[in-house]
C-alpha cells in the first residue's frame, strides 16, 4: 500500500530551514571544524553536480545521430565518448548507452536504491527516486508509461534495465523523423531528459 | 578476470536470502534469465558494505529474463525482457523453461 | 520494492535546495577521501528501521550520520546540539 503523502513531502521536509536541513548543515560544519572535510572541496562538489545535467546526454544523443562513428563509440564505451565532449564521468560506476530501435524501446531504473548516470546527467528526477515509480517500472513499464502520457510505439518491444550494479544506464532515443535538415544543436534541444531515462521520445520541431 | 558464463547462456538467479546488503532484488531470485553481457570485474559491494575491500572482485553480468515469466500478471507482448546485473556468486547454471 | 504493490506516480518535482546539494556533497567528498562507500552508505539506508516513513534526503541524512557515528568520526549528541544551534540562528534571522 503506498502512503501518498508520505514520501515527497518536500515542502515539509524539504525547507531550506527545516530540521532536516538544519541536520545536514550542522554535519557539513562539524566535519569541517573537525578537518574531515574541506570547504573548498564541498564547494568543488556541488560546482560538479551542478555542471551536470540531461543537456550533456542531449548532445550526446544529437551527435549520435549526425555521426555513425561517434554513435558506435558511444555505444561501445559511452565514458569515453562523453569525455570527447569534455564530460568527465570518473572512474566508477560504469556510465553505458543503450539504444532505442523500431524494434526496441529502453526504459531505465534502479529498483533498489535509484541509482542513476548523475556524473552525466546530473540529479535524476524526484519521479524516478519514488516507491512508486521503484517498484512498478520493472513490472508493469507500459502502466508507467501510460501515465506519464508516453505510449512506445506499435510493434516495439519495451526493454527495462535495472541498474543494480556497477553500471548506470542512460538511453540513446531515436532520432525522430522529418529532422533532416535540422543542425546537431537544435537536434540537442529535441532530447528532453525524460527521453534519457525512456519516459518518452523526442518529438520533432512544429513549425 | 575468467567469466564462468558467457553471452548466451542460460542461468539461474540463486533462491539464497543472504542477510544484509546485497544487489541482487528479490523479484529475480530463483528466476531463470539468459546472459546477455559479461560486464567486467567489480569489488563485491556485499563487502564494500561493511568496509571490507571487497577484493577480490566479482564477475558482472548483464543478465535478460522475460518479464512474463517474472509476473504472472504482466501486460505487454510475451518476448518482453527485463535486464539486471547480476554478480556471478548469485548466479548457477539453469535451463530455459 | 521491485514489482512490489504501489500506487500512482507523483510527477510533481523539485529544484534542489541548497542544502540537498550540500547533502550531495559532503557524500561524494567522503567517498572521495575513502572515508565511506556508496555501498556503505547504501547498506545504511536499507538498515534504517523506518525506510518506507522517509522521504529520499531524510533517508540520506540519517544514513550518513548513522555512519560518521559508526566510523566514530561525530556522535549524536554533537549533530544534536549543532542542529539545534543552527535552527534556532535560523528562527532569529
Amino acid at each position: 500500500m503506498s502512503h501518498g503523502n508520505d514520501h515527497d513531502h518536500a515542502a515539509v521536509t524539504g525547507s531550506a530551514t527545516s530540521p532536516l536541513a538544519a541536520r545536514v548543515r550542522a554535519m557539513e560544519a562539524l566535519l569541517i571544524e573537525k578537518g574531515v572535510l574541506t570547504e573548498a572541496e564541498i564547494q568543488d562538489n556541488i560546482a560538479y553536480m551542478d555542471s551536470r545535467s540531461p543537456a550533456n546526454g542531449a548532445r550526446l544523443v544529437a551527435r549520435a545521430w549526425t555521426d555513425e562513428g561517434f554513435k558506435a563509440r558511444l555505444l561501445s564505451d559511452g565514458k569515453a565518448a562523453a569525455i570527447e565532449f569534455g564530460i568527465e564521468a570518473g572512474a566508477s560506476p560504469e556510465f553505458v548507452v543503450v539504444e532505442n530501435t523500431p524494434g526496441v524501446h529502453n526504459l531505465i531504473v534502479c529498483t533498489l536504491c535509484s541509482c542513476y548516470p548523475r556524473n552525466v546527467l546530473g540529479r535524476p528526477p524526484d519521479w524516478y527516486k519514488s516507491f512508486e515509480y521503484r517498484s512498478r517500472a520493472v513490472r508493469e513499464p507500459r502502466a508507467v508509461m501510460r501515465e506519464f502520457g508516453f505510449e512506445p510505439p506499435g510493434g516495439t518491444r519495451v526493454a527495462v534495465h535495472d541498474s543494480t550494479a556497477d553500471v548506470r544506464y542512460m538511453v540513446l532515443p531515436m532520432r525522430p523523423p522529418g529532422t533532416e535538415g535540422i543542425g546537431e544543436e537544435e537536434l540537442a534541444g529535441l532530447v528532453t531528459r525524460d527521453c534519457l531515462i525512456g519516459m518518452g521520445v523526442p518529438s520533432a520541431p512544429t513549425g | 578476470m575468467t567469466a564462468r558464463f558467457a553471452p548466451g547462456d542460460a542461468v539461474r538467479v540463486r533462491p539464497g536470502a543472504k542477510p544484509g546488503h546485497v544487489r541482487t532484488p528479490d523479484y529475480l531470485k530463483g528466476r531463470q534469465g539468459r546472459i546477455e553481457a559479461v560486464l567486467g570485474s567489480f569489488p563485491n559491494p556485499e563487502d564494500l558494505a561493511y568496509g571490507l575491500s571487497g577484493e577480490p572482485g566479482r564477475v558482472l553480468y548483464k543478465v535478460g529474463f522475460r518479464q512474463e515469466a517474472l509476473w504472472s500478471d504482466y501486460e505487454g507482448p510475451s518476448d518482453e525482457r527485463l535486464y539486471a546485473d547480476v554478480y556471478e556468486h548469485w548466479l548457477e547454471p539453469g535451463g530455459e523453461r | 520494492m521491485g514489482g512490489g504493490p504501489a500506487g500512482p506516480i507523483d510527477r510533481v518535482g523539485h529544484e534542489p535546495e541548497d542544502w540537498e546539494r550540500v547533502a550531495d556533497a559532503v557524500n561524494a567528498a567522503l567517498g572521495k577521501r575513502g572515508i565511506q562507500t556508496t555501498d556503505e552508505h547504501r547498506r545504511a539506508i536499507e538498515s534504517l528501521p523506518n525506510y518506507r516513513d522517509l522521504a529520499y534526503y531524510e533517508r540520506w541524512a540519517s544514513a550518513t550520520e548513522k555512519l560518521l557515528v559508526e566510523k566514530g568520526i561525530l556522535t549524536e549528541v554533537e549533530i544534536d546540539g549543532r542542529a539545534a544551534e543552527i535552527q534556532r540562528r535560523w528562527e532569529r534571522a
